[in-house]
């Protein structure tokens, strides 16, 4: 399968903490990668140095074949022209769902298109209209956030990064500030993604979810990949010592 | 106390009034329009991480800030031609100082403003792709001003009153108009009590109107 994402050696630091010491990964169109690891494990650094929403120390990021940024004397830099581009190619979905509280569920939804894009105001409410449908939440295209429940709120803001219609889906941990009921839908909709041969990413804290959504699991120990795989293999048949304690410890509960 | 209030020859010489009245409130829209567009750049600059840029503002505010607008209208007016050889209308030089001392306490309104939006709704617009200024005019003012308002009405409210201190350096405002009055018909009682009216009746409906503002931008949700 064709290449859309390669990491070379990422490395990420906030002062002198490295929260990311060095990863490399090749992610194929189509494949839906769950990046599970205890927190500070630097999972959720990863996925925002995708989208440049923390630049990378060092390392190198190559989407679709071409490398992020010019190379100069072994440093990268960014243009923010160039960032902005590609982030208009990649959705990002977040934990606490940032949806734009002064818009409407379908303002928010037709935002992208509107104003990044260029699309007429009809035809972005119209594409908007239709991603809400996609996400079952038709009739509340008129409420505020305010009015809806978190697990709708994600749901809006999942059908805003899919008006966008980007190329990948990053997800940080999109269920982890939602109520235990309101897990279910949003995790549905995530489920129905993946049927589309979507490629994603998903930091997620649900283990029994990554095992039904991913086709490969990451586990990160310490910003580096430790061990990676099908689902069967990492969940199941975890061959590193603290992949196991891991797995344990998120299962200790279960009943 | 047994005054005879004499008040037919002030109505008599409402044109005057009435011309104090026109500048009074032309003074007061062209300080607060300039000072809502330069008091934005300012507080964006204020909040910015950028050291130059940040301390440019900052300084320019506190200047404003802490010194009396008598002295910055009177400076501009008398002071700034003798440095720069640009003599200024009395109009202008009143404008300009309003402006700038009103655009200083924009500039941290704007700056609270803006830091009150949290930080998810930065993150939101880059990742949709948005440039900085979209992100800006299209998700953080349209929220931040919403926050803003109460905050502005009081300059507004503040700067209308402020324009007074213009009839110092000779701008035919109202409060110059009505000292001339007051000096030629001999009823200051009078003639200031009217004025203080007319302020009132001037300023009045600009707090109602945004305290309606304010409620109807509270309904809209966020």
């Amino acid at each position: 399968m064709a290449e859309v994402l390669r990491i070379e050696g990422l490395r990420k630091s906030f002062g002198a903490l490295e929260v990311l010491s060095g990863i490399d990964l090749s992610v194929a169109r189509g494949e839906r990668i769950a990046i599970l690891g205890s927190s500070g494990s630097g999972k959720s650094t990863l996925l925002r140095c995708v989208n440049f929403m923390e630049m990378p120390s060092a390392g190198r990021i190559v989407l679709d074949g071409q490398a992020v940024g010019q190379e100069t004397k072994g440093s990268i830099r960014y243009a923010e022209k160039e960032l902005i581009r590609l982030r208009t190619r990649i959705g990002m979905i977040f934990q606490q769902f940032n949806l734009f509280p002064h818009m409407t569920a379908l303002q928010n939804v037709a935002e992208g298109p509107l104003s990044v894009l260029g699309l007429r105001k009809t035809e972005a409410e119209a594409r908007a209209a239709q991603y809400l449908a996609k996400v079952g939440l038709t009739e509340k295209a008129d409420e505020y956030p305010s009015r809806l429940s978190g697990g709708q709120q994600q749901r809006v803001a999942i059908a805003r990064a899919l008006a966008m219609e980007p190329e990948m889906l990053l997800f940080d941990e999109p269920t982890s500030s939602l109520d235990p009921e309101l897990v279910g839908e949003v995790l549905e909709v995530i489920l129905d993604l993946s049927r589309e041969g979507r490629t994603m990413l998903l930091v997620t804290h649900e283990l029994g979810f990554a095992y039904h959504f991913a086709t490969r699991v990451l586990f990160l120990h310490d910003g580096r990949i430790l061990e990676q795989g099908t689902p069967e293999e990492v969940l199941r048949h975890p061959r590193e010592e603290r992949t196991r304690a891991f797995i344990g410890r998120h299962s200790s509960f279960a009943f | 106390m047994d005054y005879e209030f004499a008040f037919g020859e002030v109505f008599a010489n409402a044109d005057l009034l009435l011309r104090g009245i026109w500048l009074t409130a032309a003074l007061w829209l062209i300080a607060f329009a300039t000072a809502l567009v330069a008091g934005l750049f300012l507080g964006i600059a204020r909040g910015s991480t950028r050291k130059a840029l940040n301390w440019v503002a900052t300084a320019y505010i506190e200047v404003f800030r802490n010194t009396p607008v008598l002295v910055q209208l009177v400076w501009f007016y008398y002071a700034f031609p003798v440095l720069t050889g640009i003599q200024m209308s009395a109009f202008t030089a009143a404008s300009l100082g309003l402006c700038l001392n009103t655009s200083a306490y924009c500039a941290e309104i704007y700056r609270g403003g803006l830091q009150s939006i949290t930080a998810g709704q930065w993150e939101a617009g880059r990742a949709l792709g948005m440039p900085y200024w979209t992100l800006m005019r299209r998700i953080i003012l349209p929220q931040a001003v919403r926050r803003m308002v109460p905050a502005f009405t009081n300059r507004a409210v503040e700067l209308a009153k402020m324009t007074s201190i213009a009839s110092v350096i000779t701008v035919h405002e109202l409060m110059n108009e009505a000292r001339t009055l007051a000096t030629q018909s001999f009823l200051p009682l009078e003639t200031f009590t009217v004025v203080a009216i007319i302020y009132f009746v001037l300023i009045w409906p600009g707090t109602v109107a945004a305290s309606l503002l304010e409620r109807h931008l509270a309904a809209k949700g966020a």
